[in-house]
């Protein structure tokens, strides 16, 4: 599974939820798969997604808040899983597409190649899960639709040739629009 | 600032609406911070980005958010203000400690205390020096800016 199936599939899984969704290819694929008002597309501040999801998951207990991470993205900001895991938020999912690189910059490796992000999301409290295939990720999808949070789905994919054109939207648009859900 | 201020000050911006405070901890604004430890309503984050990230998700859920660190965190945002903050025009109050104000503070806070005030200029961030006595009205002027959707930052000189 590449990047572009691996959103598609669980765009078609979650319907209306909230998405905050990692800058660079993350971003621009979920635009051009699935472009909704209630997706959140980050263009700068690599590292934060998971971040800015927090802040909505605590503010808005009663909505389940999805983030599309990179292994690159969250490898920036590893501090994000101990204050998500020591504030336990029950609405949070923290998707992490994981290709061992930066794609988007010419497919540098990332140390995920490694060292487990899963095992490291363990240790921070988070119920974690890891899919290698379509299958399982479905799987784990359906499995996740009652389970409290903090919840984290390593979703291992493979590097693609094919890139989304850049995110189209103005911020200010994409924040308006975020808003007012 | 004085401890009893600082105190004030914390319960002032709650009661303005102020309701979310995010940051890493500065000495400089110890009793700020302590007021909000104790009335459980403070939220200490692992570094000053991660702090905007979360107060930046607040802020998106239409809550009136500050994130409060040293000036070294400043130096660490600048990134995240200028492609997040004012990329995107969410209004945050910034609260940033002046270490290196004095020219005896520890070496490492020299520098950055010399270029602290020209880096808000750079970066577009309106600032006000909050003091024992005019924090009332720079707390009101903040709370004006964010109202009006812009980010603004207060800065607290350290003085001992």
């Amino acid at each position: 599974m590449n990047r572009k199936e691996a959103i598609e599939l669980i765009t078609r899984k979650i319907g209306n939820e909230l998405i905050i969704s990692a800058n660079g290819y993350i971003s621009r694929d979920l635009f051009s798969i699935n472009d909704k008002t209630t997706n959140f597309y980050m263009i700068g501040s690599m590292g934060l997604a998971s971040s800015i999801g927090l802040g909505i998951a605590i503010k808005n207990p009663k909505k389940r808040i999805y983030v599309f991470d990179g292994d690159g993205n969250i490898l920036m900001n590893l501090g994000s899983l101990t204050t998500i895991g020591t504030l336990k938020p029950k609405n949070l999912i923290h998707l992490v597409f994981d290709n061992g690189s930066h794609e988007s910059t010419g497919g540098q490796p990332t140390c995920s190649n490694s060292i487990s992000i899963a095992k490291i999301a363990k240790a921070a409290n988070l119920k974690v899960f890891q899919a290698e295939n379509e299958s399982q990720f479905e799987k784990i999808l359906v499995k996740i639709k009652k389970l409290l949070g903090p919840i984290m789905i390593v979703v291992k994919i493979k590097n693609s040739k094919e890139a989304s054109g850049r995110v189209s939207l103005k911020p200010l648009d994409i924040k308006k629009r975020f808003t007012s859900k | 600032m004085k401890e009893k201020i600082q105190r004030q000050m914390f319960d002032y911006l709650q009661n303005l609406g102020v309701k979310n405070l995010v940051g890493v901890p500065d000495s400089t604004m110890k009793y700020f911070i302590d007021q909000g430890l104790k009335k459980n309503k403070i939220l200490i984050a692992t570094r000053e980005e991660e702090a905007i990230g979360i107060a930046v998700g607040m802020s998106l859920s239409k809550c009136h958010s500050l994130v409060f660190m040293q000036n070294a965190g400043l130096a660490n945002s600048i990134s995240t203000i200028t492609s997040l903050v004012q990329l995107y025009q969410i209004p945050l109050i910034f609260l940033v400690g002046w270490r290196g104000y004095l020219q005896n503070d520890a070496p490492e806070h020299r520098k950055i205390g010399e270029i602290q005030s020209s880096i808000l200029k750079l970066i577009g961030l309106k600032s006000k020096i909050v003091k024992d006595d005019n924090w009332k009205l720079c707390c009101k002027w903040a709370l004006k800016q964010i109202s009006n959707g812009s980010s603004c930052c207060l800065v607290i000189q350290r003085l001992f």
